[in-house]
């Protein structure tokens, strides 16, 4: 119970690893959004009204 | 380029739904027996089969497995086909799927109440019919990953991302947690041990609720939502972010169902500070879907449908904000092994996943059989009395948690326990147990409603099996002929088996991170020299208490509070459990912790006890287990269960499978020699005197021998 993060000596990497990738992580999800077009994103969030409809064209 | 003509196959949708009905009703129906044995334990009938540690888990499973499960299917079913415009990829796999599925469950019914358990929550079933489930669980993933590829339109809308992330993160939670060694046809012991067989559990458990009951459920509002309000989701870009963050954060939380266990203190804040942080990505999905209605509310006062998944979506932010708090160690020491967390599950469970549920099939029975609901009237009295369902079955339940939880920490002004017996804090919330089971009760009588309402609207129309639609084919359109359709982010959407393999990836780092260290570093699971293996009727004992579901109602870890160990004993180390396979720390206290009762009692009031618990302990609401009297113990299977732990790496000496035996019947013979000095005559060969061995081994290893517990524990 009372094994704090001491008792991985030499782990020090280990931890440092973890934090870079959860931050690198969001990061990159961060930027994937700026990147998104508002174009694209209108023609995602319709999809689930087309099932019916027949799209004569692709967006692009 | 011509236009394809194709149908949609809604028999696969219509017989999931009918699934989702029958197995609602009998999985709540158990449920509400369940309830009411633990203020009547009497009706149990009397059989062991019914008894609450056998069928708790029959209901757990029914109502995640067979009403969610088959809720998953009828709602992926449906909305995969149209978002990707194009039929299942193969009908003979959907049929497979729905029938393998049925199986499974119908399995589970026989296998639970018969006492075939691994003991792990909300994985009990046993080693073959975990196979079968990996095998249907990939009969889905092909069908799924068959239709995306065969699919109509390029992109992929974020509900069939949730889809993807359900189906991986499943597949790897349902392995790595069935590492078990098969005993016999229907009995194993999982490869981990103690602490680390805690770990992977929760690792489990937590991220079934977060893959099984969530992702699976907001890909489902992502897509119904929408379509029952007649506008696009609030934010897609939000939708987005809320997909990441979740499956990345929600792997990490598990740990926080075992704080103050003897689980490294390192691994507990980890998962703590992950559980604070999943309000973000969780509220970001609750707000979307509520921020979707935004203009649309007066048809929330109309529409039943929106109704209920106004109540799931506030459901659901209440139990996501409820469960960072009570992963707060402060909270969690009062709340933990109480029904505060039962009255918890339950609003995720009755609110988000029941609400969500009956709003989908409310809209989408009269869709596939091209008719009206049968009555609205009926379908308003559903949602209102669900409703009121909820709250009688919460408020009393947080009432009952507070009220134990705080029972069991308080002290006289003399430094005394105020309330000893622990019978005393069970005995003042039966009201609470009572009000709880007519929520219930309530709740259930909707679910019959509903039933009845969509079986009037099935039977006065004809199901539209193959529902015709059109669409262009995907083949060679522009491929790429846009530099922004080159941006990794838009290949990504067309790249279903890349999306998947990089879900996997984000799925996997919280769980190594967590295990890895927890598995690979000695000092975190400490020695302790007394500590020995089981005796080979402890061995026996053991598994009968399994069984039994003992697990249910008894936790075996005693946490480090000073109102723990003046009530139970000195407070559990991890390395008292080392040769546990399974650990047995269980999650809920309906009755006392066990982990420090062996020696506590006599053998005879043990054997009293399990006989009639209301004779040692008046007012007990623990049923009687006669049969452990009556039944002969099988010894037959002491070989192969001590070969199988030598396997495991518990040091029984070279050989002792084929001397286990002459052991056994010594310490059984001692054990019946002190009963009768008490006057009590029972053969030696019955269930009841491994049992009380069992109970009168536990805790026992390091009582009288302190001074061999490292420094560090």
């Amino acid at each position: 119970m009372f094994n704090q993060i001491k008792d991985l000596a030499g782990g020090e990497i280990y931890l440092v690893t973890s934090l870079l990738m959860f931050m690198l992580f969001f990061v990159i999800v961060g930027v994937y959004l700026f990147k998104l077009s508002k174009n694209h994103i209108k023609t995602m969030s319709e999809i689930p009204f087309q099932d019916h409809k027949t799209k004569l064209y692709e967006e692009d | 380029m011509q236009l394809e003509k194709f149908t949609y196959d809604n028999r696969i949708v219509r017989n999931f739904g009918i699934a989702t009905l029958v197995w609602g009703i009998i999985g709540m129906t158990v449920g509400l027996l369940v309830a009411m044995q633990l203020f009547k334990p009497a009706l149990n009938m009397g059989s062991q089969y019914t008894t609450f540690g056998r069928i708790r888990p029959l209901h757990t499973n029914a109502v995640i497995f067979a009403f969610v499960g088959n809720a998953i299917f009828m709602g992926v079913y449906y909305s995969l086909q149209r978002l990707l415009k194009a039929r299942m990829f193969s009908d003979a796999l959907s049929k497979i799927h729905f029938w393998g599925w049925q199986l499974i469950i119908l399995s589970a019914v026989i296998t639970l109440p018969l006492g075939f358990t691994t003991s792990h929550e909300y994985a009990e079933l046993e080693w073959p019919i975990d196979i079968a489930i990996t095998l249907i669980w990939v009969v889905f993933g092909i069908n799924m990953f068959g239709t995306i590829i065969k699919r109509r339109e390029r992109h992929l809308y974020v509900a069939i991302w949730f889809y993807i992330a359900t189906f991986v993160t499943i597949a790897v939670l349902h392995i790595v947690n069935s590492f078990e060694l098969p005993v016999s046809f229907m009995k194993s012991y999982y490869l981990y041990a103690g602490v680390q067989d805690a770990l992977v559990q929760w690792w489990y458990g937590h991220n079934a609720v977060a893959f099984f009951l969530t992702t699976p459920y907001l890909g489902m509002m992502y897509y119904f939502l929408p379509k029952m309000a007649g506008r696009p989701v609030y934010s897609y870009k939000l939708s987005i972010l809320h997909f990441w963050s979740l499956i990345f954060i929600y792997i990490w939380a598990g740990p926080h169902h075992l704080l103050y266990t003897s689980l490294p203190g390192w691994a507990q804040s980890l998962g703590v500070a992950f559980s604070i942080m999943l309000i973000a990505p969780s509220w970001g999905g609750m707000i979307n879907g509520l921020l979707t209605l935004r203009g649309a509310w007066d048809k929330v006062r109309e529409d039943v449908t929106l109704k209920f998944m106004v109540v799931a979506l506030t459901a659901y932010g209440m139990a996501t904000f409820e469960g960072p708090m009570l992963s707060l160690k402060q909270i969690n020491g009062v709340a933990h092994f109480t029904d505060w967390i039962v009255a918890h599950v339950h609003v995720g469970a009755l609110g988000w996943n029941g609400f969500l549920t009956f709003g989908i099939l409310y809209w989408l029975i009269p869709r596939i059989y091209k008719t009206e609901l049968y009555s609205k009237k009926l379908a308003g009295f559903h949602f209102w009395v669900g409703t009121l369902g909820i709250l009688f079955y919460a408020i009393p339940m947080y009432w009952a948690g507070f009220t134990q939880g705080l029972m069991w920490k308080e002290f006289t002004a003399e430094g005394l326990l105020k309330y000893p017996n622990f019978l005393a804090t069970t005995l003042q919330i039966i009201p609470m147990h009572v009000l709880r089971s007519i929520g219930g009760a309530l709740y259930l009588t909707g679910v019959i409603v509903m039933t009845y309402n969509l079986a009037k609207t099935m039977l006065g129309a004809k199901l539209v099996a193959n529902e015709a639609a059109e669409a262009m084919p995907l083949t060679k359109i522009v491929v790429d002929s846009s530099p922004a359709d080159k941006a990794w982010h838009r290949v990504l959407e067309r790249k279903p088996m890349k999306f998947m393999v990089l879900s996997l990836i984000i799925i996997l780092i919280g769980g190594m991170v967590e295990m890895m260290p927890t598995f690979t570093i000695q000092s975190n699971v400490p020695t302790i020299a007394s500590v020995k293996p089981y005796t080979a009727l402890e061995l026996q004992g053991r598994d009968l208490y399994i069984r039994e579901g003992c697990i249910n109602c008894h936790s075996q870890t005693v946490r480090p509070f000073r109102s723990e160990t003046e009530r139970y004993g000195e407070y559990s180390k991890a390395g008292e459990f080392v040769y546990d396979h399974p650990f047995l720390w269980g999650s809920k206290r309906t009755g006392p912790d066990l982990h420090r009762v062996g020696g506590k009692y006599s053998d005879a009031w043990h054997y009293n006890h399990l006989v009639d618990p209301t004779s040692m302990s008046p007012g007990s609401i623990m049923p009687p287990y006669p049969w452990l009297i009556e039944q002969q113990l099988d010894i037959s299977t002491t070989a192969s269960k001590i070969k199988a732990m030598q396997k495991l790496g518990v040091p029984y000496p070279e050989g002792y499978d084929k001397q286990a035996n002459e052991d056994l019947k010594i310490q059984a013979a001692k054990i019946v020699a002190e009963l009768k000095q008490n006057n009590i005559k029972v053969k030696s060969d019955r269930e009841i005197v491994a049992i009380i061995a069992y109970l009168q081994r536990l805790g026992t290893d390091i009582k009288a021998n302190k001074e061999t517990i490292p420094s560090n524990q």
